[in-house]
């Protein structure tokens, strides 16, 4: 058999911890093969011994059927691997040529010869379909176009295998399509793929072979076209998942919130809200579906007081609301799962116990007289910490930092819903999460509805949306294409309103 | 890794650090750092000039430390001692009132100097976001010539052109039962100003929803925001409290250390006081030590000079490489880390680098 | 752990360059402890102002004079470095000397005043000699001078009045200037002294110079170079020819900027201060812009002070007047960019000064401030 690269019982241990345990994977040349596992089960360490970072405790590695010893990232760049980042190591002042070529300068007598490069990273685009314009500026293009940047970098150092870290957790829906369709020219055009992921959706549609691992173990490898998402959900969590949420017809009771004509600007002072109405109503779930950047952010800063509005109004409750500061709103009944967890919902460097006051610090029983009262702190994150199941090293003296994170999510939803919000506003929560904490964090969403709360939920992932939703509002450039029931609509029909087409016309 | 280990061993490689220095130009290191010491700590004198020493050191660093802490880089601890100083000593020259009464109101006037000096690249920051760093050390200067015009102009003594008029003892911390127990020495009550400072902010940061709102404002702005906390108010309220408590160095050194302001001088406290932050690890009982470290070191740099062949100017270098070396605590922790992530729990080493990452981006 | 390492060696790296760079002075043997002669029981010990050993002022005078004693004189020497300039400072550096044998103890200038009037009653087996100054409880309080003690002044207005004539006889029609550096009691005398110098030229040699009140300033520093270019631009451009610069640093800044003048063709002059500062103004070859240079001889006063303690006459508890009687204040005794006439008509001057038959005053009077 025609392997690429081989590893071969792999172990790697950490004081404490085995990594990679007795872990192999053989990738075929020509194949999109997907390495899967929930988070921490060993995928970043196998990829950083393959890649040169770590060196294996046991083991043998071989490219094109030699045995290597690669002792750093160069060797394995020399050896032909290369990897496209998760996080994007891409200097935004520079141009996407200049990108490419840092680090392997092409000179001429001793000068930046900047010309020849354009040109083979232009070739190399158009032979791989990338499409990427070589003079841009990285700082003005899209996420997938500096995606595509990264891979052209390690097509320009004549890359034979390409690793993928979660390359979809910062696309757009239409992008991830866009990137499948890279990747399978990639293969066509000879090269060979290892994509990290923990969505299987994308591996169904593209990759051959699939390696499953489980807490630094391997588990099988399995032909995609022949194993159902199940199977392999089952491999990946070690046992029966569900993909279905389950939840009982809705029942909207009174109206929670009410959105009238709010129009916001975003922080380049461009309305990326335009006249947008809503009405949310206890007891439903309300999805927004829409593009990324499509005015979602500015629309839930302006509920929740983050961003002024400039006209329009904001009524939770039959009370206006929006001349209210953060804290007020908060205390009037806003419950907010941000969207970037580490940017606004966690203060990293403080314990758990403290990130689970973040909002009420300033209450009884939590302090007096401005004072912190360290042993009901304690009790409320002790409560906290069990009823959400968040674990962490230390309980709620962990440093939220050192969490992982779904913990650090559970954390937050565990304090917004505790603070028993009568509209709870969730943005992206499952963001990045494997599949078990996706499915509790759902559950505990229904649960909040079937409680009577109103739930906003803002998520780029469609099937998230058409799962949760009662209700799913299309947003496109700021305004509102219109509002469906999700058990009448589809995907199709979504994408449509999405760019832009209204139900009406989508359907005439 | 435990920040009082890091802070010793920045001081342990400061130390060896001066002996190589010491050995190099031909001095004996082991003789060199005993006189260094006896001429610290030798006499209840020496002691007690030592404490006198810190006590300004104290205060700045603690101004540093506390700042930083939510998440501003005080710069500026030269100038708003200096203004500090200068209000108490103008209150001390130009009011007369009981003893206690004095005292008390000279060390509210620095409180409040320094604090009002503090306050307006607070304001900046919080309004215009003009980075303290730079507006801090204009303030500096501004101190600087404000008190150079107003001491010649309104506070001259009768023969000196370059200094204020003297503080009546009854308007300068000095206590005679204190200099009579360290037998003349020089300390006074400002070591206490900076004792009680020391354990107000302590209380401040680590008891109170004041602190915790200010250091949540420092670690991360947009959660602040997002949990509600008035980040602005919160910046300038930070700024306005490190203000004061340089301020207060001040006090200590203007009517305490000397008994009078010269003009002419930045104080050299106040950026000592960064230093003194950092090997503290910005906590308030490590900036009281680590001010008291650096109290030994300047206070027996003299008899080590006198004791030794050591000319003044290696000494200088010495201390100072001692300081550099000791205020590189955060370097030692960066190699810690780095160490710490290639070798251990490597399932979460791709994690930290992207909280790593996230981290440079909140700070940009 | 790599790059662990790699930083270690270069931080080792650094040190070992510094101590390079530290090494020289130490090695010298006029380095800051005076090894080079026999033990002694004699030791002598300085503690320096603010500034360096090398200020060409009051540090390096003291030293100087100190350093050429040890050459006459079986004796030990060291200088000490305070911290900063408070009375505290210098106490604690008084108190280091005298821990460690230093019993005669020089210190050079005003700021000492309050130190050692402290020092003398704490250490009454030592003996000071305060330059410039004299002890007292405040500054603003009369001396008191105790047996162990003994102050020294400078007559610097006698010294600035033959600038002052000097300049004015030189330039003959034209303005002069003064820059200071702060405004403390030498630098004042100074001042005023060369404001009389030239005024008595203009009344009793036939010279036609002015000193305009815009033209006198006292710059504020003794260390903003920068100011001092800047300051004496201004002059130059006001007319001024030359520039009396008792201002340190200051004054280094006023050197600098007339040597550009000179190098562009222009006839500008700096009066240098406390030393013979010739060198200072060197341009090309041994063309300098230092006319003369308003000196005092606070080497000598050091000298003379050892050398009467080591014949057992200190004058303890006097204060002794260094002035153009005993020579101790005067002109540098080269003089090359002075003519042999303007040289012999200052001669004369400074002995009208020792006769009695001039005196300069050291108070401001009716001068510009």
């Amino acid at each position: 058999m025609d392997y690429v690269v081989e590893m071969v019982g792999i172990r790697k241990e950490f004081p404490g911890i085995v990594a990679n345990d007795d872990i192999t994977l053989q990738l075929k040349r020509g194949e999109i093969h997907a390495l899967l596992g929930e988070n921490g089960a060993g995928k970043s360490t196998l990829m950083s011994i393959l890649f040169g970072m770590y060196q294996p405790d046991r083991g043998v590695i071989k490219v094109n059927g030699r045995e290597v010893r690669i002792s750093n990232p160069n060797v394995a760049n020399r050896l032909g691997i290369g990897m496209v980042h998760q996080h994007f190591k891409l200097v935004e002042a520079f141009t996407v040529t200049e990108n490419i070529i840092l680090g392997s300068e092409t000179r001429r007598v001793g000068m930046l010869d900047i010309r020849t490069a354009a040109n083979r990273v232009e070739a190399l685009s158009k032979q791989y379909g990338l499409n990427v314009d070589p003079h841009a500026k990285i700082e003005d293009i899209s996420v997938g176009m500096q995606q595509r940047v990264e891979i052209l970098k390690m097509l320009y150092r004549d890359a034979e295998v390409l690793i993928f870290d979660e390359p979809t957790a910062v696309l757009t829906p239409q992008e991830i399509e866009d990137l499948q369709g890279i990747m399978k020219n990639l293969v066509q055009e000879g090269k060979s793929i290892i994509l990290i992921t923990h969505k299987l959706k994308e591996i169904k549609a593209v990759a051959d072979r699939c390696t499953v691992i489980r807490r630094g173990r391997t588990i099988g490898t399995v032909d995609v076209a022949d194993t159902s998402r199940e199977t392999m959900a089952e491999m990946m969590v070690g046992r029966s998942v569900s993909f279905k949420v389950d939840k009982q017809e809705s029942r909207p009771g009174e109206t929670v919130l009410e959105i009238r004509s709010l129009t916001v600007k975003n922080s380049k002072k461009v309305d990326a809200l335009k006249a947008f109405s809503l009405e949310l109503r206890a007891g439903e779930i309300v999805g927004i579906a829409g593009v990324d950047g499509n005015g979602q952010t500015e629309l839930i800063e302006a509920i929740t007081g983050l961003r002024q509005a400039e006209s329009g109004s904001v009524i939770l409750n039959g009370k206006d609301i929006t001349g209210l500061s953060v804290r007020q709103r908060n205390e009037s009944g806003i419950g907010h799962i941000p969207e970037d967890r580490q940017k606004r919902g966690l203060v990293l460097d403080y314990t758990l116990e403290e990130n689970l006051i973040l909002e009420i610090y300033k209450r009884p029983p939590y302090s007096k007289n401005g004072l912190l009262q360290r042993a009901a702190i304690r009790k409320h994150a002790e409560h906290i910490i069990q009823s959400f199941d968040v674990r962490s090293g230390e309980a709620g003296r962990s440093i939220v930092r050192s969490m992982s994170g779904g913990n650090q999510q559970k954390a937050i939803i565990g304090r917004e819903v505790e603070r028993d919000p009568d509209l709870l506003i969730a943005v992206q929560p499952t963001r990045g999460l494997d599949v078990g904490s996706i499915e509790y964090i759902h559950r505990r969403l229904v649960e909040q509805r079937d409680k009577g709360k109103a739930v906003l939920l803002v998520s780029l992932e469609l099937d998230e949306v058409l799962n949760l939703s009662d209700r799913i509002a299309v947003i496109n450039n700021g305004e509102l294409v219109g509002v469906v029931n999700a058990s009448e609509t589809n995907e199709q029909e979504l994408g449509l309103m999405m760019a832009g087409y209204h139900k009406e016309e989508g359907s005439a | 890794m435990n920040n009082s280990i890091k802070s010793l061993l920045a001081v342990l490689f400061g130390l060896l650090a001066g002996a190589l220095l010491m050995a190099v130009t031909g001095h004996n290191p082991v003789e060199g750092y005993k006189f260094l010491i006896q001429g610290g700590l030798k006499s209840p004198e020496r002691i007690g000039n030592t404490l006198a020493t810190a006590t300004p050191l104290i205060l700045t660093g603690l101004s540093v430390a506390f700042a930083f802490r939510t998440g501003l880089f005080n710069i500026g601890a030269a100038g708003q001692m200096l203004f500090g100083g200068f209000c108490a000593t103008a209150v001390g020259l130009s009011v007369d009132l009981p003893r206690a009464l004095l005292l008390t109101l000279m060390v509210l006037a620095g409180f409040i100097g320094g604090a009002l000096w503090a306050l307006i690249p607070g304001i900046l920051k919080a309004r215009y976001n003009v980075h303290e760093v730079v507006s801090t050390i204009m303030m500096n200067w501004t101190a600087y010539w404000t008190v150079y015009y107003v001491i010649p102009g309104y506070f001259k003594g009768e023969s000196l052109e370059t200094e204020s008029r003297q503080l009546p003892p009854e308007a300068m911390l000095h206590a005679s039962w204190l200099s009579d127990m360290f037998q003349g020495s020089y300390i006074n009550l400002g070591f206490f100003i900076g004792v009680v400072a020391v354990l107000v902010v302590a209380f401040l940061i680590n008891k109170t929803t004041l602190g915790y709102e200010l250091k949540a404002v420092g670690f991360n702005r947009h959660s602040a925001e997002y949990a509600g906390i008035a980040v602005k108010r919160s910046i300038v309220l930070s700024m306005f409290i490190a203000g004061g408590i340089a301020g207060l160095a001040g006090v200590a050194q203007y009517a305490g250390n000397a008994s009078s302001l010269q003009i002419g001088v930045l104080p050299s406290q106040g950026f000592d006081g960064i230093a003194v932050a950092l090997l503290g690890a910005n906590a308030p009982l490590g900036v009281m030590v680590s001010a008291l470290f650096f109290g030994v070191l300047y206070s027996g740099r003299g008899f080590m000079n006198a004791m030794t062949e050591i000319p003044p100017e290696i000494a200088d270098s010495i201390i100072a490489i001692i300081i550099y070396f000791a205020a590189t605590s955060i370097l030692i922790e960066r190699l810690f880390r780095k160490w710490k992530v290639r070798k251990s729990r490597a399932p979460h080493s791709a994690a930290n680098k992207k909280q790593g990452e996230r981290e440079h981006v909140d700070n940009a | 752990m790599k790059k662990g390492v790699l930083s270690l060696i270069s931080l080792a790296l650094s040190v070992t360059m510094l101590a390079g760079c530290g090494g020289k002075p130490a090695s010298e043997p006029t380095g800051g402890a005076g090894s080079d002669a026999p033990k002694a029981n004699f030791k002598v010990g300085m503690v320096t102002d603010a500034g360096t050993i090398d200020d060409k002022s009051f540090n390096q005078g003291t030293y100087e004079g100190i350093v050429k004693a040890n050459k006459d004189f079986n004796m030990e020497y060291k200088y000490l470095k305070p911290a900063g300039t408070t009375e505290a400072d210098y106490s604690k550096e008084i108190g280091n000397l005298y821990d460690a044998g230093f019993k005669f103890i020089v210190t050079p200038g005003f700021k000492f005043e309050t130190a050692v009037h402290k020092a003398q009653e704490k250490y009454k087996d030592a003996k000071f000699v305060l330059i410039d100054g004299s002890p007292r409880p405040n500054p603003d309080a009369d001396p008191e001078l105790k047996e162990n003690t003994v102050a020294i002044y400078f007559a610097e207005q006698e010294s600035g009045f033959l600038a002052g004539v000097a300049t004015a006889l030189h330039v003959k029609d034209g303005q002069a200037g003064f820059i200071g550096g702060m405004k403390i009691p030498p630098v004042q005398k100074f001042n005023w002294g060369f404001q009389q110098g030239v005024k008595y030229a203009n009344e009793s040699l036939g010279t036609k110079v002015t000193i305009n009140k815009e033209n006198v300033v006292y710059q504020g520093t003794f260390d903003d170079v920068a100011a001092g270019s800047q300051l004496a631009a201004q002059m130059y451009d006001r007319g001024v020819n030359v520039i009396f610069a008792a201002a340190g640093g200051v004054g280094v800044g006023a050197i600098n900027e007339a040597k550009t003048r000179v190098q562009n063709g222009n006839d500008v002059w700096v009066v240098g201060v406390d030393v013979d500062q010739y060198q200072d103004g060197v341009y090309e070859g041994d063309k300098s812009v230092i006319l003369t240079s308003a000196v005092k001889k606070i080497d000598q006063a050091a000298y003379d002070m050892i050398k009467a303690e080591t014949e057992g006459k200190f004058p303890g508890g006097q204060t002794i007047t260094l002035d153009a009687k005993n020579d101790g204040v005067g002109l540098p005794a080269e003089n090359p960019n002075l003519s042999e006439d303007i040289l012999k008509q200052v001669d004369e001057v400074f002995n009208k000064i020792k006769a009695g038959e001039i005196t300069v005053a050291a108070e401001q009077g009716d001068l510009i401030e």
